[in-house]
C-alpha cells in the first residue's frame, strides 16, 4: 500500500465524499463522534503536533456551534435552566452539540482534502469530467503569477520614465490606477495570442494530454472497492432506519441492535482506511530501511 | 477517459438532469426522507446543475479565444479576492456576463470559486459557491442591454446580487447546521452576516462604478478588434 495521498485522485475524491456525505446525510451520534475522530486522528497523522493554531479555531467554533442551538432554539422537554425568559433546554443542547460535532467534522476533513488535492490533482479529475473546463482552471492558475510579475515590469518602467512618485498619495492611487489598467489591456491581447497560439500547435484536434499521469493501479481498485462496499453496508443500515435518532420532543434513538453495528463498524472502518493506509506505509518503510 | 466529451453521456445527462434528475430528487426528497435530509438534497442538485452546465459547456463549439479571455477573467477575480474587506468577484463577474454573454459569466462566476477555495477552504459549501457566483453572472448576461444602457439599473443589480449572494449562502448554512429549515435560525444567521452582506454589497457598487465603463470598453474593443 501507498500512504493515502498518492493514491488516484479520482479515488481520493469518491473517499472524500463518501466519509463527508455519510456524515452530512445520518446524525446518528456514534456516526458523527466517528467522523470527527477519523478527520482528527488523520490531520494529526499527516501534520503531527503543529497546526495547534487550527485547532484551537476549530476548538473555538465548536464550542460557539454547539451553543447557539440551545440559546435559539426552545423546543424539547428536559428544561435545565431559564434564561430571559425562554427555557433553555438539554435536548436542545445535546442536538447543537452533535451538529457542531458534524460541521467540525466535515471541516476537518475538508482541510485534509485540500492539503492532499494539489490543483494538479483537480485539473485531473476535472479533466476526466469536462477537458474543456479544466484548461480553463488551468490556464487562470497559470495567469495569476503572470499578472503579478508584469505588473512589477510596468510599475518598474513608469517609475523610470518619471511618471509617479511613490509618496504622494494621490500620484500612487492614479500612478497604480493606471497600471493597473495597462494589465487589463495586455492581459486580454496577451490572451488572445495565446489562443491564436494554441489553435495554431492544433488545439482542439485531439485529446489533451497531462502533464502528470496518474495511473490507475490494482491497489487504486482495491481501494475504491473497499470503500464502495462499505459505504453500501452503512448505507443500507441507515435507509433501514437502523441508524435513527430524534431529539425533539425528546431524546428518541433506535435500539442498537446487530443492522445497526454492522453499519456502524463498516463506518469505523471506512473512516480509518486513510489512517491504515499511512501505518502500514510507514511500516513497510521502516522494514525495508531495516534491512539496509 | 472521454468524460463528458463522450457524446452519449453528454446527451444522457442533458436530458436525464433537468427532465428526470432533479424532479426526482425533489420529489423523493420531500416524500421518502423526512426533513433531516435538506441539505443532501440540496447539495445534490447543486452538483447536478452544474454537471448540466459542464455538459452544455463541453458541446458548445466555445472558440479558444472565449475561453482563454474567461481564462484571463478567471484569474483577475482570483486575485481579487485577496483584498480585504473588498470582494470585486461578483462585480467581475457581472462585467463578464454583460460583455462576453451568460455563459460566460457562469463560468467565470463558478470557475473562480472553485480556484480561489484551494486558499480559502474547500468543502461542500464550494458547489454553492459556485452556483451563486455562476448564477449572477448568468442573470448578467441575460439582463445584458438594459445593464449596458443604463448605470443607475447596474449598481442596483450590483447590490441586488450582493444581498442575493448572502441569502442563498446563509441558507446552505442553516441547512448544514439545523437539517432542517429553521426560520429563526435563518434570521440569526442573516444578523450575523451583516457585515458581510454589507462588504458584498459595498464592494458590488463601488467596484461596478469604478470598473463597468473601463472594464467594458477594453472587452468590446477586443471583441470588436478579434471578433471573439
Amino acid at each position: 500500500m501507498r500512504s493515502f495521498s498518492e493514491y488516484n485522485p479520482i479515488v481520493i475524491t469518491v473517499y472524500i465524499f463518501s466519509v463527508t456525505g455519510i456524515a452530512m446525510f445520518c446524525n446518528y451520534p456514534l456516526l458523527i463522534a466517528m467522523t470527527f475522530i477519523g478527520g482528527v486522528l488523520y490531520y494529526i497523522v499527516r501534520n503531527g503536533r503543529s497546526h495547534s493554531r487550527s485547532h484551537l479555531y476549530f476548538f473555538m467554533l465548536f464550542v460557539v456551534l454547539a451553543l447557539v442551538n440551545p440559546l435559539i432554539s426552545h423546543n424539547g422537554v428536559t428544561v435545565l435552566f431559564v434564561m430571559n425568559d425562554n427555557p433553555v433546554t438539554l435536548e436542545a443542547l445535546l442536538y447543537g452539540i452533535n451538529s457542531a460535532e458534524m460541521i467540525v467534522g466535515v471541516l476537518y476533513w475538508f482541510r485534509n482534502f485540500t492539503q492532499i488535492m494539489t490543483s494538479e490533482k483537480l485539473l485531473y479529475v476535472t479533466g476526466a469530467l469536462s477537458p474543456k473546463l479544466s484548461l480553463v482552471l488551468s490556464m487562470a492558475l497559470r495567469f495569476v503569477p503572470m499578472f503579478r510579475r508584469q505588473s512589477e515590469k510596468v510599475s518598474d518602467a513608469q517609475k523610470a520614465m518619471g511618471l509617479f512618485k511613490e509618496d504622494n498619495i494621490i500620484d500612487d492611487i492614479r500612478g497604480n490606477m493606471r497600471i493597473f489598467s495597462i494589465i487589463i489591456t495586455w492581459a486580454l491581447e496577451n490572451g488572445i495570442i495565446t489562443a491564436d497560439s494554441m489553435a495554431a500547435r492544433g488545439f482542439g484536434t485531439g485529446r489533451r494530454t497531462h502533464f502528470t499521469n496518474f495511473r490507475f493501479r490494482r491497489g487504486d481498485m482495491i481501494f475504491l472497492l473497499t470503500d464502495i462496499i462499505l459505504l453500501a453496508i452503512c448505507a443500507a443500515a441507515i435507509a433501514g432506519h437502523k441508524l435513527e435518532i430524534n431529539f425533539y420532543p425528546k431524546l428518541r434513538s433506535s435500539t442498537l441492535g446487530a443492522g445497526a453495528l454492522t453499519g456502524a463498524v463498516a463506518y469505523g472502518i471506512l473512516v480509518l482506511l486513510p489512517v491504515i493506509a499511512e501505518t502500514e506505509a510507514f511500516l513497510r518503510w521502516r522494514y525495508l530501511k531495516s534491512k539496509i | 477517459m472521454n468524460g463528458i466529451r463522450n457524446r452519449t453521456l453528454r446527451n444522457t445527462i442533458r436530458v436525464s438532469v433537468p427532465f428526470l434528475i432533479v424532479p426526482a430528487l425533489t420529489l423523493a426528497g420531500s416524500i421518502v426522507f423526512d426533513r433531516k435530509r435538506h441539505i443532501i438534497i440540496s447539495l445534490a442538485i447543486a452538483v447536478f446543475s452544474l454537471l448540466l452546465f459542464a455538459a452544455g459547456f463541453e458541446k458548445r463549439r466555445t472558440g479558444t479565444r472565449r475561453m482563454v479571455i474567461a481564462a484571463v477573467m478567471t484569474a483577475l477575480c482570483f486575485a481579487g479576492r485577496f483584498i480585504p474587506f473588498l470582494k470585486p468577484i461578483s462585480a467581475l463577474t457581472i462585467i463578464t456576463g454583460i460583455y462576453l454573454g451568460g455563459e460566460t459569466g457562469f463560468l467565470v462566476g463558478a470557475m473562480t470559486a472553485v480556484l480561489s477555495n484551494f486558499y480559502f477552504g474547500q468543502g461542500p459549501w464550494t458547489a454553492f459557491q459556485m452556483l451563486a457566483w455562476g448564477l449572477i453572472g448568468l442573470v448578467a448576461g441575460i439582463l445584458s442591454d438594459p445593464l449596458k444602457r443604463s448605470r443607475v439599473f447596474l449598481l442596483i443589480y450590483g447590490a441586488a446580487a450582493g444581498l442575493m449572494y448572502s441569502f442563498i449562502m446563509d441558507i446552505w448554512t442553516v441547512l448544514w447546521y439545523a437539517e432542517g429549515f429553521d426560520i429563526k435560525l435563518y434570521i440569526a444567521a442573516l444578523g450575523t452576516a451583516i457585515p458581510y452582506t454589507a462588504s458584498y454589497v459595498i464592494s458590488n457598487v463601488l467596484f461596478l462604478s469604478l470598473l463597468a465603463k473601463p472594464f467594458g470598453e477594453k472587452l468590446q474593443r477586443i471583441k470588436n478588434k478579434y471578433g471573439v
